[in-house]
């Protein structure tokens, strides 16, 4: 019966396959139709083909990734394989994750009309295109501004608009999540379903979806570099497919079993610094894991400063034993080793504990590798293999799973978990599902004030709840 | 005094021509004539705290290279630093060029002045590199000190090893999605590229290089004599 009336197909993969020359992962036999005006998640665990998919639709592959690509994939009825890498972008639209990258200048006026110039636009063109798009993403307050001085969500929104300023009608994201606060994901998943109605094609690829949920047409997941594709939300869900959850706060996760906490490993005392914090009093305890949820921009990670001396409050005490373990976000700024094994070598040269550790988080196999060589998930691992290791009293660790596949998240907080056997462990995330696993208290930071400080518990989870949703308020537009 | 608004080709020709010219004229004239042609080009921009800055590292170079004159067996470091010294000027105007236009306004300069795309797309990311390393040397410094890994005299080395290997790392990376980031943008689109920021060539530019161009012909003049 395709008699009735069809909605017309924007991007079209028949037989879709490619294998890198360097690494046995890639795709085989993809095949998928997207429509006009549907929003398509694309999802899978870390090496699943996930990210080769998203190179082969914004064309990165074969442009810059070399490899093998066999079968068709068309755009509007015209075959990628005819088509140039400028005229293809006039058509799709691209969002990467990474913000120090994406972006060509450092000016947020300059990124937008820098597609517009590189296609020969005339001045009033422009103009003309700029006005309309600070209407339509609410840019004002946004123009002229030095790119990496803003904030998160609107660093997020500049990128989206400069992806549309050719009028591309089709959009692909590639983890959009991994570096917004709650409240801003949840933003761009209202932002995401205007736009659908207006009748751009959005792809998204992502670990994370619960900014999604309610309004997925259609779920290409990828495992093992098959695709299984699903026509709705539900049949997704319904799928056991392990991943990231969707309805955030209906998990289940057993609580922490309490334990008295142990002794004070570090303490701060009316600290102030700046506008960012004000009046901060907080006592870190050995053997329990503390969560600072709040805001990007709420002052979270200028506290893990403060500890680590990197920072001097203006006034007020911060009281550390020696100096902490800090995990910062990003590994590559923080890895020196030569070798997966050198690494921790810098950190406590005793090769029975180095085996064990290795060991004991599956990297063994790795042992020899650079660093660098290592995927995302075990580039985290290996820091806390660093931090097992390490005689600190107080571990922090600064988003530790942004990025993250479900199977790396577990396993991330299986270990974290084992680590407040030996030290006071404090982390900062905005990763509902993480803190559930992990935490045994949290204090909500607003605005460089402690708001809450609570046990998290039967009693504490609807705390946690609360400052969720009020985080996701605050962003209402 | 209002400033004025230099166009940055004027700032890249004369990086381009002035240190060149110490092959054709001589040094100390130019060196003389690089140092108020800049201080007054700055002085115009309002720009007075690099103005000082430059200044005083200028100043301090000539002290010390003064001083050693005087000392026999140090002349070989003040003769090193007299080299040094010349470029001062130009390293100075350079780093207006980096700090007050964006990579977009470089671009859109580089094209006027019609050099091939490759390069103009080339030196753009060099130039605004260096922001970017300054960053990320900070995050790294920072990160080597919590991890109590401090650069040592004693192993020079290896602490610069440290160092240099994830600045390489992260170089690559950046290459790739900084090339990734231009293509998806169509950096590639083979058409006359136009500008947003486009700066007419003024007459306050045209003056300043006719100041720049009437001084070398007076170095020249100055040879002859």
């Amino acid at each position: 019966m395709e008699t009735n009336v069809k909605k017309e197909n924007v991007i079209k993969a028949d037989n879709l396959c490619f294998s890198y020359e360097e690494s046995s992962e890639g795709i085989s036999d993809v095949n998928f139709e997207i429509d006009e005006g549907e929003i398509v998640l694309l999802t899978g665990n870390s090496g699943s083909g996930k990210s080769t998919l998203l190179k082969c639709l914004n064309g990165l592959i074969p442009a810059v990734t070399e490899g093998e690509l066999k079968g068709l994939l068309s755009i509007e009825g015209e075959k990628y394989s005819d088509l140039k890498m400028y005229r293809l972008n006039q058509m799709i639209g691209s969002v990467f994750q990474n913000p120090r990258s994406q972006f060509f200048t450092d000016n947020t006026t300059a990124e937008l009309v820098f597609p517009m110039e590189n296609y020969g636009f005339t001045k009033e063109e422009m103009q003309e295109r700029l006005e309309s798009l600070k209407k339509t993403f609410g840019l004002d307050e946004l123009m002229d501004r030095n790119i990496f001085s803003l904030s998160s969500g609107e660093r997020q929104l500049i990128a989206l608009a400069s992806a549309v300023t050719m009028k591309q009608k089709v959009l692909l994201f590639d983890e959009p999540s991994a570096n917004l606060d709650y409240g801003n994901a949840m933003k761009l998943g209202r932002i995401l379903k205007r736009l659908r109605d207006k009748g751009y094609t959005i792809i998204v690829a992502d670990h994370r979806f619960y900014y999604l949920g309610g309004m997925i047409d259609k779920v290409l997941f990828m495992d093992e570099g098959k695709l299984h594709l699903c026509n709705s939300e539900d049949e997704f869900k319904n799928g056991d497919y392990n991943t990231r959850s969707f309805d955030l706060f209906s998990i289940d996760i057993p609580f922490r079993e309490k334990e008295n906490a142990g002794e004070v490993v570090a303490s701060l005392e009316n600290v102030k610094y700046k506008d960012i914090l004000n009046d901060v009093n907080l006592k870190l305890n050995k053997g329990e894991i503390t969560v600072i949820v709040g805001d990007n921009g709420a002052g979270k990670t200028t506290i893990a400063k403060a500890l680590c001396g990197s920072i001097k409050p203006d006034s007020g005490k911060v009281d550390t034993k020696g100096l902490p373990f800090f995990i910062m976000q990003d590994p590559d700024y923080q890895l020196f080793g030569t070798s997966v094994k050198n690494e921790l070598e810098l950190v406590k040269n005793d090769s029975a504990a180095i085996d064990h550790c290795l060991e004991y988080l599956g990297l063994s196999k790795y042992k020899y590798k650079h660093p660098f060589d290592l995927s995302g998930g075990q580039k985290q691992r290996l820091q806390i293999g660093m931090a097992m290791l390490c005689d600190r009293d107080l571990i922090i660790f600064d988003e530790p799973t942004s990025g993250l596949d479900v199977y790396s998240m577990l396993s991330v907080s299986k270990e974290i978990n084992r680590l407040r056997d030996k030290a006071g462990v404090l982390v900062i995330s905005h990763d509902y599902e993480f803190i559930r696993h992990i935490a045994n208290r949290i204090v909500y930071l607003k605005d460089g004030v402690i708001e809450k400080d609570f046990i998290l518990d039967e009693h504490g989870l609807s705390d946690l709840n609360n400052i969720f949703k009020e985080m996701q308020e605050d962003k209402n537009v | 005094m209002k400033a004025i608004n230099i166009n940055p080709i004027v700032l890249i020709l004369v990086n381009i021509i002035a240190p060149t010219m110490y092959m054709f004229i001589s040094g100390r004239y130019l060196q003389l004539f690089l140092l108020i042609f800049a201080s007054v080009l700055m002085v115009m921009m309002g720009r007075y705290k690099r103005l000082l800055g430059f200044w005083l590292v200028y100043a301090l170079m000539m002290g010390f290279y003064t001083l050693t004159m005087y000392m026999g067996d140090l002349q070989y470091i003040g003769l090193f630093i007299i080299v040094v010294v010349q470029c001062v000027p130009c390293i100075a105007l350079a780093s207006i060029l980096v700090s007050k236009y964006n990579s977009a306004q470089l671009l859109s300069a580089l094209e006027t002045m019609h050099v091939p795309r490759v390069l103009v797309v080339a030196v753009t990311i060099t130039i605004k590199y260096i922001p970017t390393f300054k960053r990320e040397f900070s995050y790294i410094t920072e990160s080597m000190r919590l991890r109590g890994i401090g650069f040592t005299w004693k192993k020079p080395v290896k602490s610069f090893q440290y160092f240099i290997v994830p600045q390489l790392f992260r170089c690559a990376a950046l290459a790739e999605e900084v090339t990734a980031a231009g293509l998806v943008k169509g950096i590639d689109a083979p058409l006359r590229r136009s500008s947003y920021f486009e700066e007419k060539f003024t007459f306050a530019d045209a003056t300043v290089l006719v100041v720049f161009v009437v001084g070398l012909v007076g170095g020249f003049v100055w040879k002859q004599m």
